[in-house]
């Protein structure tokens, strides 16, 4: 298993790096929302809760650019039946997820960057910050893996993935935000948060895990 | 993999999309150094067929087993496996030798690719995106990416398709030489791939 993981893994790379696709739409979306919000707030300071609203909402956008990609991509282009007959039904869920979050990695380290230098935002507690934004980014990428191979195999878009994706990553967002807003204030921030989202990623894995193979084997 | 003959079973095989049956009660099976061809008119189900046969759809009705000394786990018949077909599609960002890098599984995977692609006339190609290949060397890619790892058992679905003379040579003359030691299905409707093979079941 974990050299086919690695044989996937290698390629997905090498066409993503080739394509960059994916990566191009997100990161450019990421920086052009991050710079249109900047200008429209013409310097005007947000309270620490909008703050962490506004990056998780660009986070969350970039990223739905690009998270289904990786599946869709296979059935797009007529190569999901060579990678199934070429790679087992775990290797493959195991490898996009690790693909996803790589790509999550990126896209938070595009957006997150950008956003504090233009919107000059102030973090009080930056171990607390950098763990919210890695903690909700890999929730993110972890519950979006399955939904992706689901939008894949109905033959969605980037909308589908966005509209299923919303209700999943509700509780996510939710908590990613008010993470990061108690980064940003004086007060000193729990960790319950922080537990809760990595609590969430490993059981939605897991489940995700073993219902992969219910939607990559074709009926 | 197993160094036990091969037998394929498929008993009782149907299969409908909603209310209308595509085929129903078919009944085939081969053992190793046994080819079958499946022929029929367009849309009488040749490549449906293959598909449950190779374990990749399930038929409606009816069962599929692959024996080699004892009866192989469906999950994992696509490693006993060569398949290919029209809807089978190598990766048109990557070059042909990094296709093959990508499916080879054996360790003495390398070496036969390397045979394959001068056999096949790729040689020369492997390192060009497959992008830039013609239809005709697309194919021969996927003849390649089929035979790559030896496998006990070739389905093979319209293997002839966009191949030029030279190609269709090599392509009857590969399967010449392994159908003793191999179990051979092809989905064709090409007289001279149905030759090929020792038995022929017809649909619809």
């Amino acid at each position: 298993m974990g050299k086919d993981i690695l044989r996937n893994l290698r390629k997905d790379f090498l066409v993503e790096f080739r394509s960059r696709f994916a990566l191009n739409v997100s990161a450019s979306f990421a920086a052009i929302v991050t710079i249109a919000i900047s200008l429209t707030a013409g310097g005007v300071p947000f309270p620490a809760n909008v703050q962490a609203i506004i990056l998780w909402i660009i986070i969350f956008f970039s990223a739905m650019n690009g998270l289904s990609h990786i599946f869709v991509r296979e059935e797009d282009q007529g190569t999901a039946l060579f990678l199934r007959t070429a790679v087992d039904v775990d290797s493959v869920f195991v490898s996009k997820f690790i693909f996803n979050q790589a790509f999550m990695a990126v896209i938070l380290a595009v957006v997150t960057p950008l956003y504090l230098f233009f919107l000059q935002v102030r973090v009080v507690h930056a171990a607390h910050f950098i763990f919210s934004i890695a903690a909700g980014g890999f929730s993110m990428a972890a519950a979006t893996t399955i939904l992706a191979a689901m939008v894949a195999k109905a033959g969605g878009k980037g909308s589908l993935f966005t509209i299923i994706s919303f209700p999943i990553l509700l509780p996510v967002l939710w908590i990613s935000v008010s993470s990061t807003s108690a980064a940003l204030n004086a007060a000193p921030p729990a960790g319950g948060s922080l537990l809760f989202l990595l609590a969430f990623s490993g059981f939605i894995s897991v489940i995700s895990f073993l219902l992969f193979r219910f939607i990559w084997l074709e009926d | 993999m197993s160094t036990a003959p091969y037998s394929l079973t498929g008993e009782g095989l149907a299969k409908k999309f909603g209310r209308s049956a595509l085929f129903k009660g078919i009944c085939l099976s081969a053992a190793t150094g046994e080819s079958l061809s499946i022929t029929g008119p367009n849309g009488s189900g040749k490549s449906t067929l293959m598909k449950i046969l190779a374990g990749i759809q399930k038929p409606t009705a009816g069962n599929v087993d692959l024996v080699s000394g004892s009866s192989i786990e469906k999950t994992q018949w696509l490693s006993h496996i060569g398949y290919t077909g029209p809807l089978v599609n190598p990766y048109d960002e990557l070059t042909g030798l990094e296709n093959i890098a990508f499916a080879a599984r054996p360790a003495d995977a390398g070496e036969r690719a390397g045979r394959l692609l001068e056999t096949f006339g790729l040689g020369p190609h492997r390192d060009k995106k497959v992008k830039h290949y013609s239809s005709g060397m697309k194919q021969r890619l996927k003849l390649i990416l089929a035979f790559l790892n030896d496998p006990p058992v070739l389905m093979l679905d319209e293997p002839g398709m966009n191949l030029d003379s030279a190609g269709t040579a090599l392509l009857h003359s590969y399967l010449e030489s392994v159908r003793k030691e191999k179990i051979i299905i092809i989905a064709t409707n090409d007289p001279l791939e149905e030759q090929l093979c020792g038995r022929t079941i017809k649909l619809g």
